[in-house]
């Protein structure tokens, strides 16, 4: 594997350095987002660590929600097939065919709205239409 | 143990030299044919109501679509033969295998939300190949990025012209065109009709009004649902609950785990259609008539929330067909005296599930018409975006840098006319059903651009050298499963080919054709990042651009990320 050497030496995070800052929107106005380097795995102004923190949540529970049944039927065909009361569907069926879109969805609206409380939080408006 | 269904359906393709689907009503029937071309005639229509005088046109009013509006527009936009037709048909077929592909054509949305819609919406480049071409300042990157696009089409046109060809024979019968099947006569009529849509709506100046499509699209397979499900007393308010109902008159294969299909092969499939769905050239240009990135945000919400309305309704569509298969037709699963239900018939199960209840035949060629408008819709699309990555990314950046805006039209055309070519050809006998050829796509999609999109934007430091490598390890990847698994289908290679008609069983098990992406990711993505790690470092201005892409300061709302970094505001003033 090459020595990395010519890398992120350049372009060190300039709001690393912003210890007791009064409010989100101060931080906000003191980053210099064109600035500050984006590297998914090291968030280097505040915005990208809140934003980071959202979508990484959201991904791990996406994760379970669309890999977590179908390997639970391999490891536990026999709980995982029980049939559910009342509608029906053998548990891994309803889980996956109906509890994984219908998860997916859910997630997409908690995150739209997270992603909107974050611009709220660092006083941002967008313009445009409101809905 | 097999690979895939593709090895499944190739083993019976020989035998049936002629696709038809048992059980299928193949006639001509006029009301059904009149359906079709008048749904047809509405999307021209309303598109020639709201056509756009020009680019410049477009560019400014365009910019003003909703969240609700560009959420059905994701909607149609992805609603092909491949959801309408060939999802339910691999779950009838195929079982709980089957619902890979519902999982991995919704769930992919949310990881297009949360990584890659509103980053995309302000770095402003809509197409794969100007993506890929600027994110990466070469223009070798773009001509690779304007190929696959142009694979992407051709590959998922072919699952799209078996849809047509099979539909079409219940609504128009058999042709019997110099001595081709009735299948094939009809994939070669229907494409002839694509193609003839195409130039129409290309003469009319007609944008698709996807809106209006969605709606058309999807209440008709809701109609088909709910009457099917009514008038067979399998349901009432709610078939995507009460189909649970019919599990235990259902065969074993319908709902019990890994019996069609191993945990392995499952995995990869939804893997694959995850990434591709994040990949895919026609997803991306959905957001670039919204007003800003909060609307690519919501109205990728409420795309998803639309294509979960058909989703949640293919298996319960699924469910009522096999019992009306079962009661009426024969086994659905292989027994000692019978082969099942074949591919084909499976492919059209929407439709013959309301052709079984004794619907009208107005009332199915109406859910059957549905399936036709989606296939035909998708292929002009998919046929635009592959042309204009020849004529304009191609042609016009790389070959003949003058050329006129004559050129350019008659290459575009040129380009057209060989997609439709290539498609109705590769379609004539297909190698397997619409669902998994549309996968194939899926699995370009994601191994060669989903990787760059996601590098591109979350890692400045991803530089040319590093896209060069990756993309074309993931096009090698890609394509060694497709040699092994679907070319020998097509009688190339075929003596090579074992009696399972692939080249190589092991691989075909553990690189196959239609999940090829879980191997191909992770290792673009170590590729990727080992040559951008040991070559040097994009331009400051790149990674600016990058920058500008995640940061929360809104922009304004024609600028893309490089007009912010080199000072210009764009042709609307930005906020501050």
């Amino acid at each position: 594997m090459t020595d990395n050497d010519t890398h992120d030496s350049t372009d060190e995070p300039t709001a690393a350095a912003d210890g007791g800052v009064a409010s989100a929107g101060q931080a906000h106005a003191e980053t210099d987002y064109l600035g500050s380097e984006v590297n998914l795995l090291k968030p280097s102004t505040p915005f990208m660590r809140d934003h980071l923190r959202i979508i990484w949540t959201g991904f791990a529970v996406w994760a379970v929600v669309v890999f977590a049944p179908v390997t639970a039927t391999v490891l536990a065909p026999g709980a995982m097939t029980t049939t559910m009361p009342v509608i029906g569907f053998p548990l891994h069926y309803f889980l996956v065919a109906i509890g994984a879109p219908g998860g997916a969805l859910i997630l997409a609206f908690w995150y739209a709205r997270k992603r909107d409380e974050l611009d709220e939080k660092y006083g941002i408006e967008h313009g445009g239409d409101g809905a | 143990m097999t690979a895939g269904i593709d090895v499944a359906a190739a083993a019976l393709a020989p035998a049936q030299a002629g696709i038809l689907p048992e059980g299928l009503n193949v006639s001509f029937k006029l009301l059904p044919a009149i359906l079709v071309s008048g749904m047809l005639a509405i999307f021209l229509a309303i598109g020639y109501v709201f056509k756009v005088a020009d680019t410049e046109g477009m560019w400014v009013a365009g910019r003003s679509i909703g969240n609700v509006e560009n959420g059905m527009a994701i909607g149609a936009n992805w609603m092909s033969a491949a959801s309408y037709l060939g999802m339910a048909a691999l779950i009838a077929t195929s079982g709980f295998y089957g619902l890979s592909f519902v999982v991995g054509w919704s769930t992919g949305y949310f990881i297009l939300l949360i990584f890659m819609a509103a980053q995309m919406r302000r770095f402003g480049k809509y197409t794969a190949p100007d993506f890929v071409g600027d994110r990466f300042n070469s223009d070798t990157a773009r001509a690779i990025g304007a190929v696959t696009t142009f694979l992407i089409g051709f590959v998922y046109a072919i699952g799209q012209a078996r849809g047509m060809g099979l539909v079409g024979l219940y609504i128009f019968g058999d042709l019997g065109l110099l001595g081709l099947s009735g299948y094939q006569s009809m994939v070669v009529a229907m494409m002839a009709i694509t193609v003839g849509y195409l130039t129409l709506s290309g003469m009319l100046g007609a944008t698709k009004n996807m809106a209006v499509q969605y709606v058309i699209l999807i209440v008709a397979f809701l109609a088909g649902l709910y009457v099917v499900g009514f008038t067979n007393g399998y349901s009432t308010v709610l078939p995507h609950i009460e189909y649970g109902a019919l599990f235990s008159e259902l065969g074993r294969e319908f709902s019990e785990p890994f019996v069609n299909q191993g945990y392995y092969l499952w995995i990869a499939t939804a893997f694959s259609l995850v990434v591709g769905t994040c990949g895919l050239p026609h997803v991306l240009v959905r957001f670039y008539t919204v007003e800003n990135e909060r609307t690519a945000r919501w109205s990728t919400v409420w795309g998803l929330g639309f294509i979960c309305l058909l989703y949640l309704s293919a298996p319960a569509f699924a469910a009522f067909g096999t019992d009306l298969y079962a009661n009426q037709i024969g086994p659905v699963y292989q027994t000692a005296e019978s082969a099942g239900m074949t591919t084909a018939a499976g492919d059209v199960i929407v439709v013959l599930a309301a052709q079984l209840s004794n619907l009208p035949t107005w009332f199915v060629g109406f859910v059957a018409a549905g399936g036709i408008a989606a296939a035909i819709a998708t292929t002009a699309g998919l046929f635009i975006t592959g042309s204009s990555a020849i004529s304009h990314d191609i042609y016009k950046n790389l070959i003949n840098e003058d050329a006129t805006q004559r050129q350019q039209v008659f290459v575009g055309r040129l380009s057209i006319v060989a997609l439709g070519v290539i498609t109705t050809l590769a379609a004539l006998d297909p190698a397997a059903p619409i669902a998994a050829l549309v996968s194939y796509a899926f699995s370009l999609a994601g191994a060669v651009l989903f990787p760059m999109f996601f590098l591109g934007l979350w890692w400045e430091n991803t530089n040319r050298q590093g896209a060069l490598a990756g993309m074309t390890t993931g096009l090698v990847i890609w394509t060694i499963p497709m040699i092994n698994e679907v070319v020998p289908a097509y009688g190339i290679l075929a003596e090579a080919a074992g009696s399972d008609e692939v080249l190589s069983a092991t691989l075909a098990q553990w690189v196959p054709a239609i999940g090829s992406a879980l191997i191909a990711v992770p290792l673009v993505f170590v590729v990727t990042i080992a040559v951008s790690l040991a070559t040097p470092e994009p331009p400051k201005e790149t990674k600016q651009m990058v920058r500008q892409c995640h940061s929360p300061e809104p922009m304004g709302q024609q600028q893309t990320a490089e007009d912010a970094v080199t000072g210009d505001d764009g042709p609307a003033p930005a906020d501050d």
